[in-house]
């Protein structure tokens, strides 16, 4: 199949693999962060930390938008989704995110009528095709999903659909990263920089790594061998001694982004003051709400939310998995009372999750031999 | 019936939490609705909205995410 064989080409990856272990320099320990969760999902499906030297080791980064969801933020939407004559929408792995008390699947056990959705525009389809209920679509997601829900909140206003509404949780991917740059308890070396992301935000936004933290950046396909080439790329600059964002993703991200998504982005959207993420706190303009001139769609306004800050768990320690302190297996409920069918924390909900990727892929691989 | 389960399984990623898009081929264009009508790796069709990345054709490769094309996969940038 095209792009996918040969992005997965398997002596093309030893090819790759033998090239980093030529370019790095055995007495130095290289740690470089995976931003998005689609590359931590696809590393531990393929295997690809195992295709790499001792001394280079992958952290996983916070970009799984689920994993990041503060259990207020689940405990509001539950709290819209039991109110009358309301349908909520949402997509399929925020129904599992456990809230204080129970998550949006349960909630719908009890009769919550909760819907899951594969894109806003399915929730808008929902709206028109009940005009006697009030539609909530609870959006999430990174630069890459507002787009879609910009343009959803676009069309629900020229359409004039008066019964849909939106619970805006989109997050930026800037602010978290200088945070965790800002972080006392984080040494890393580069950054294998999200690839979808960047093909709405363009790779701008990403030169503050290099030229204020001096750490390099490539931005990076999801296929093994796009990884592997990152790693290269990255590994290449600083045995080079050069500090850039370059861009290994060309086939698919233009350097400036899509500018018409950033404008309908910019028209229906604006920053936070400040908003929680799961385990790196408050964090301030890193996430998106409603702006004035769609707030008659806002569901936030319309719906009395409980909006408390629920601590999370102790036990849990999705904080040190999503800044890369720790590794999923050095929790302590890790795989225990911590499974992707029993989670207790978000980065075992989703798939893309540093903690359900480890689980379900490399459990049993900490203790092989890299070979 | 609406399945009570989510339908991403922790094999296949999901359509948010790894903010993943994947590559469409665009069937059918509906230029006045702004949408398209492509079918993914597997053959699944769906409608995708269109205004990011307008004009397309058809047989073009897009990058899709949630029921919205972001960009285009394009096959002369392929790095090595």
């Amino acid at each position: 199949m095209k792009f996918v064989d040969e992005f997965r080409d398997a002596e093309l990856g030893r090819v790759l693999a033998g090239e980093i272990l030529a370019a790095v320099d055995p007495e130095r320990h290289y740690k470089l962060m995976e931003v998005c969760g689609g590359h931590t999902h696809s590393i531990y499906k393929y295997g690809v930390d195992d295709l790499l030297p001792d001394n280079v080791e992958l952290v996983h980064g916070p970009g799984c938008p689920v994993c990041v969801i503060p259990m207020g933020r689940v405990d509001d939407g539950i709290a819209i989704a039991r109110a009358e004559n309301v349908i909520f929408t949402c997509f399929g792995d925020m129904m599992r995110v456990p809230g204080s008390e129970q998550s949006l699947l349960e909630a719908k056990a009890e009769g919550a009528d909760v819907r899951m959705v594969y894109s806003p525009l399915d929730a808008l389809r929902l709206a028109k095709a009940n005009p006697d209920r009030d539609v909530v679509f609870f959006a999430l997601g990174f630069e890459t999903t507002a787009p879609s829900t910009a343009l959803t909140m676009k069309r629900a206003k020229a359409e004039g659909v008066s019964n849909f509404f939106c619970m805006c949780n989109h997050v930026t991917i800037v602010p978290p990263l200088r945070a965790l740059l800002d972080s006392p308890d984080l040494r890393l070396d580069g950054f294998i920089g999200p690839g979808h992301v960047s093909t709405v935000v363009g790779a701008r936004p990403f030169e503050f790594i290099p030229a204020d933290y001096g750490k390099p950046v490539v931005i990076s396909g999801f296929e093994p061998l796009d990884i592997l080439q990152s790693a290269l790329m990255i590994i290449n600059q600083l045995e080079g001694e050069r500090c850039e964002v370059e861009n290994q993703y060309t086939r698919v991200v233009p350097y400036e982004g899509n500018l018409r998504a950033l404008e309908v982005m910019a028209e229906v959207f604006e920053l936070r003051p400040h908003f929680e993420w799961r385990g790196l706190g408050f964090i301030s303009q890193s996430a998106l709400r409603l702006s004035d001139a769609y707030a008659e769609f806002d569901a936030e306004r319309r719906y009395e939310t409980p909006g408390v800050r629920v601590a999370d768990p102790k036990a849990c320690q999705c904080g040190e998995v999503l800044k890369g302190v720790i590794k999923p297996w050095e929790c302590k409920v890790f795989g225990t009372a911590c499974t992707p069918e029993h989670a207790i924390g978000t980065c075992m909900v989703s798939p893309e999750g540093a903690c359900a990727a480890y689980y379900n892929y490399g459990r049993f691989a900490r203790d092989r031999e890299v070979v | 019936m609406e399945s009570l389960t989510p339908h991403c399984g922790h094999t296949s990623g999901c359509i948010t939490c790894g903010d993943e898009a994947i590559a469409m081929k665009v069937l059918r264009v509906d230029r006045e609705r702004g949408l398209a009508l492509c079918a993914d790796p597997g053959g699944v069709r769906s409608s995708v909205e269109t205004a990011l990345v307008e004009p397309v054709e058809p047989g073009e490769s897009l990058l899709v995410h949630a029921g919205t094309a972001i960009g285009r996969d394009s096959e002369q940038g392929v790095a090595a």
